[in-house]
């Protein structure tokens, strides 16, 4: 097995079976032989998961082995696996639009199953505390539209390193002149370009604008809160009406804001230039706001507030991220329920966040003893509430799309193509590929 | 009988490791030609995906991103291959010569193409960079505006340009210096003693006796860039828009991201065709210019 990282923690096999069996729960007791295999990707929120796993091992008994992988090899590695009869991984993180995939391809088990065996289910797991933008954006399938929650959905994973969308800006900036956080959107773009003028040679707002991917990110980014959406419920591509051109212009003018060399930026890229002090706000995933106060990698670290997605039409900050999910080939799917229940449960929560983890459960975002050690906390569990599900469509043809779209957008940054002709190309060409996975089968 | 067996036996010798080759080289093509016939996602066995004829190869061609990516690929391979080539020869003639430090200086040359074609990348998008990058900070201390070498379409296309000349030049110079070096003496001498000027015995003596390993070197070179991919993927990763949208880029997007490697596979193969005719191309010309180089070795050697 080709590993970045292997982790192996066997603090379990090395307890005397006697002892074992006194202390720990009974339904760990009957996996007591069982090395769980788990697949992982090389992420801050996975490498806290890692810093847990042996209190996991400790409490019932069952050991496991981490594969940990930079994502996108992750991703191939668990293309591979997923087709065996016999699978290697017990538990599997996924990232979100996999979703589609796997759960098209009959590749995971629906976890009704195992919540509904009283022998694995914690009574006490409260599911209506998991946050419920990302449960339905990355735990369930078979709903509206296929990959939304809905009368014929079923649960198949549990976010786990799930990530919304939030505002960081440099408060002694705003202070200097007077400057107010925005809240809307107008008043978002009228900072983006205003901060230059005031800040000479600072950059508005630190966006993506990457061409594919991230330009296509940055753009979904601003649709939702405008209004727009990439398809209506009949599968018609809507991303060039009103909305889709609104949020176009919206990342035209901060991109245009921003500094020489902004239309290569990737999250990296943006995130790098805000903690070097390049730029006034930084409008992406909460994930970035813990290296923005390590001092050793930024130098506004103090410096930076934190307010919700502003708000457009409507309020809707992002969901994505990763999530867990037991492979169909799973040798132990059982055992690895009980992980993934110990992991997502308030108190694993609560220890991954406290590792630097993002939360999956309100209740860990109102915890005080994660406030007071990452202030911020308040701020982006009230961010979830907005968390939009249905901001992307997660759909097996998602990725042809978003390439399209990403392409496009970043020929309307780099070569002043015009935004209506480049979105109505993507729209077109949108409808082919939809119409040829029969999206349009029953019209 | 016995000399019926005895022909044979060289051959009964060397047939299971020629067997082996064939099946290691050809099997994978093979596969991928079969491959090219399906509609095959990552999450299907292969015997699981739609049989669907040549409606990979004919789609392709409807596809304005897979007919831009080649465009860019030819225009990519004709500059890199036609600069090097000038560079690289040019280099060689300037530097063979027997002077103090040569031999340091050559080593120096060849250094780039011994670097990983990441690393090349990644070297190549900070000297680009806009902030800290090596070039823009020059420009503003001259007092000029930045260059936008990698957030602007055509400056990202000759930047990567710039970048795989850098790498690849060498390749040229040291087959063209040995090469340069090979050649027999008695036809530059007998150039000398006709009274060829240095620019006469380059264009007539020189460059005609090494135009076999020019063409072999011209045709590794454009077959490799062709293929290019690493640099490109870490320098601008196919962006702004499709300016640097290289076919192998394009073909890697396709099976892993869009999950078509049915798609992929009939585009590997049009690459493979493209590579193909140009081989067999310049292999057929190379025939003819061994031939002919021969008749002027032999014709120099006898005037000797």
């Amino acid at each position: 097995m080709t590993t970045m990282k292997t982790t192996m923690l066997v603090t379990a096999l090395t307890l005397p079976a006697a002892a074992i069996a006194q202390d720990v729960p009974a339904p760990y007791l009957p996996y007591q032989d069982v090395t769980l295999v788990v697949n992982f990707p090389a992420h801050p929120h996975y490498d806290a998961a890692i810093e847990v796993l042996d209190q996991f091992t400790e409490e019932t008994g069952i050991a496991v082995e981490v594969d940990q992988l930079e994502y996108l090899r992750m991703r191939e590695r668990q293309t591979l696996e997923l087709t065996q009869d016999e699978g290697d991984y017990d538990l599997i993180a996924y990232v979100v639009f996999s979703k589609a995939d796997y759960v098209y391809a009959d590749q995971l088990h629906n976890l009704a199953r195992f919540f509904m065996n009283p022998a694995l289910a914690d009574p006490d797991y409260d599911a209506a505390d998991l946050i419920d933008g990302y449960v339905q954006n990355i735990g369930v399938a078979g709903g509206d539209q296929g990959y939304l929650p809905g009368p014929t959905g079923s649960l198949f994973g549990i976010p786990f390193g799930s990530e919304t969308s939030v505002l960081g800006y440099r408060t002694d900036i705003f202070e200097k002149h007077g400057l107010d956080v925005p809240e809307t959107y107008d008043e978002l773009l009228e900072l983006a370009c205003l901060i230059p003028e005031l800040e000479p040679g600072m950059g508005g707002l630190a966006s993506r604008a990457a061409s594919g991917h991230q330009a296509s990110h940055a753009f979904l980014l601003h649709l939702n809160p405008l209004g727009g959406a990439i398809f209506d419920e009949a599968w018609e591509p809507t991303m060039n009406n009103a909305e889709g051109v609104a949020a176009a212009e919206a990342l035209k003018t901060i991109v245009d804001c921003g500094i020489d060399g902004s239309t290569t930026f990737g999250p990296s890229e943006a995130a790098a230039a805000f903690a070097q002090g390049q730029y006034g706000m930084f409008l992406d995933s909460i994930a970035f706001a813990a290296g923005f106060e390590d001092e050793t990698q930024s130098t506004v670290a103090g410096d930076v507030g934190w307010a919700l997605h502003p708000m457009g039409v409507e309020r809707a900050s992002q969901t994505g991220g990763f999530g867990l999910a037991i492979p169909r080939n799973s040798p132990n799917p059982e055992a690895a329920f009980l992980l993934m229940q110990w992991l997502t449960s308030k108190e694993g929560d609560l220890a991954v966040a406290m590792e630097g983890g993002n939360p999956s459960r309100f209740s860990t975002y109102q915890n005080e003893e994660l406030n007071a050690l990452y202030p911020y906390s308040a701020t982006f569990g009230e961010a979830l509430e907005y968390a939009a599900p249905d901001w992307r469509p997660i759909i097996p043809t998602w990725g042809e799309i978003n390439a399209d779209l990403g392409t496009t957008l970043s020929q309307i940054l780099t070569e002043d193509l015009d935004i209506q002709e480049g979105l109505d190309g993507v729209a077109e060409r949108t409808r082919a590929t939809m119409e040829e996975a029969g999206y349009y089968t029953w019209q | 009988m016995i000399q019926a067996a005895n022909r044979l036996t060289p051959y009964l010798f060397l047939a299971p490791a020629a067997l082996v080759m064939i099946v290691a080289l050809l099997y994978p093509i093979l596969y991928m030609v079969y491959a090219s016939f399906l509609d095959w996602n990552p999450s299907q066995r292969i015997g699981e995906a739609d049989w669907v004829g040549i409606r990979n190869y004919v789609n392709l061609w409807s596809d304005p991103f897979f007919r831009e990516s080649m465009w860019v690929t030819l225009r990519f391979a004709a500059v890199v291959v036609t600069l090097e080539m000038l560079l690289g020869v040019g280099l060689a003639m300037l530097l063979d010569r027997r002077l103090r430090g040569m031999a340091v200086l050559r080593t120096i040359f060849i250094l780039p193409m011994m670097i990983a074609p990441i690393v090349v990348g990644l070297i190549w998008k900070y000297m680009y960079h806009p902030q800290v990058g090596i070039f823009n900070r020059w420009l503003k201390s001259w007092g000029f505006d930045t260059a936008p070498f990698l957030s602007d379409g055509t400056w990202a296309f000759w930047s990567v340009v710039v970048a795989d000349i850098w790498q690849w030049t060498p390749f040229i110079f040291i087959l063209s210096l040995a090469a340069l070096q090979s050649l027999p003496q008695s036809a530059l001498e007998a150039a000398k003693v006709d009274g060829a000027t240095g620019w006469q015995t380059v264009l007539h003596i020189k460059l005609p006796l090494m135009l076999p390993v020019l063409i072999v070197t011209c045709l590794l070179r454009l077959i490799d860039s062709f293929k290019v991919l690493e640099v490109i993927l870490v320098m601008t990763n196919g962006g702004p828009g499709l300016s640097t949208e290289i076919l192998s880029l394009r073909i890697s997007r396709t099976a892993s991201e869009f999950r078509e490697l049915g798609e992929a596979a009939a585009m590997s193969n049009y690459l493979l065709i493209i590579l193909t005719i140009l081989t067999l191309t310049m292999y057929l010309y190379s025939k003819a210019q061994e031939i002919r180089s021969a008749r002027l070795r032999i014709a120099a050697e006898g005037e000797s």
